[in-house]
């Protein structure tokens, strides 16, 4: 069989394959986010480098390489909560809401909690 | 000759090729899917019947993008795993005997995601390491606690018998996939495979979601 006809082969099989599986395009960009949450389950002391990866995700949407996939805006308030910065964490959930209409009743929810939290809730670990 | 040979070649396999997609398990039941085509989808954390406790944080990852893709609002999975356990219901097995309707309420999605983990595991034979991930998906209504949507997937991988016909050769690179697997057993890209199958195989998958342009429009495959 020469070059050609292998290719051709080769091209069949790739086409069957894809056949069975609907397999479109990504519809977001996903940056690192599930390796990173990987990371983070694996070692909690990681909450720094999954929040550096939704960042990323979230800016990178911003300059227009993807969309920002549900729950990113929602993942990254929460992580700005737990670090007592409460403000912060309002504008993101509330960056979800907008974009995500599905979140809102669990948005509103969360901008509650994080609103009525006191201020400087930092307690830093030394 | 030759273009002859490659034609019926090409022929064989586009039969079998027909036959893989014709013997594909038959088409799942949609009619309780359809009367409330989900827009948003809750996963809860797994429950896991493993022996490796780490299974359900570690597939947690890997199950928001292959649903989102499919066009579904998914839920932030990290965040739901915390609001939950701060509401005391950290433990899985709880949120699943749980009430769809009430985790609905809690969070106003319309279906919430329960898997199982059945298997999660990695076996030692001799040379050989055999890595093995079973889940069991089961989508519920959250409005009216009915199942909308289950599948099982069983993905089993064990590294490839590479013959080269030389026996020492295949002995040294047997040992260093054993080596290699044992060290750290590569569940990430068995899970993903599993959810990949799961959610988009033609007649078994989930129908597309509300952000996917065949949404409602692909009742001929769902």
């Amino acid at each position: 069989m020469n070059r050609s006809s292998r290719g051709a082969l080769v091209v069949a099989l790739a086409l069957m394959l894809c056949a069975c599986v609907t397999r479109p395009a990504a519809k977001y960009d996903w940056g690192t986010y599930d390796p990173s949450l990987y990371t983070y389950y694996k070692d909690p002391a990681k909450a720094s480098e999954l929040m550096a990866a939704l960042q990323s995700i979230i800016n990178g949407a911003n300059t227009g390489r993807g969309a920002v996939p549900p729950g990113v805006y929602a993942e990254y308030g929460y992580l700005q909560l737990q670090q007592g910065k409460a403000q912060e964490a309002v504008a993101s959930f509330q960056a979800e809401e907008q974009r995500w209409p599905e979140s809102k009743a669990f948005m509103d929810r969360m901008i509650k909690v994080a609103s009525t939290q006191p201020q400087p809730a930092q307690t830093k670990e030394p | 000759m030759g273009i002859i040979r490659c034609t019926l070649v090409l022929a064989l396999i586009s039969v079998l090729g027909l036959a893989g997609c014709a013997t594909a398990p038959p088409r799942s039941d949609y009619s309780a899917f359809r009367t409330e085509n989900p827009r948003s989808i809750l996963v809860v954390p797994p429950i896991n019947k493993s022996v490796d406790v780490n299974a359900p944080d570690y597939f947690l990852a890997t199950i928001a993008t292959p649903l989102a893709e499919r066009g579904y609002y998914v839920f932030p999975v990290n965040m739901v795993r915390s609001v939950l356990a701060d509401d005391g219901l950290s433990d899985a097995n709880l949120v699943h005997s749980g009430d769809p309707r009430r985790l609905g309420e809690l969070f106003n999605a319309d279906a919430v995601l329960y898997i199982s983990i059945e298997r999660w595991d990695a076996k030692y034979v001799v040379l050989s390491t055999t890595v093995t991930v079973e889940l069991n998906y089961s989508l519920k209504s959250a409005h009216t606690g009915r199942e909308l949507w289950k599948d099982h997937r069983l993905l089993v991988y064990s590294p490839q018998n590479s013959n080269s016909g030389n026996p020492l050769a295949d002995l040294i690179a047997a040992a260093v996939a054993a080596a290699v697997t044992k060290a750290a057993p590569n569940y990430m890209p068995l899970a993903r495979q599993a959810n990949s199958q799961a959610v988009s195989l033609k007649g078994t998958g989930l129908p597309a979601g509300p952000y996917d342009s065949l949404y409602l429009k692909d009742t001929g495959d769902f």
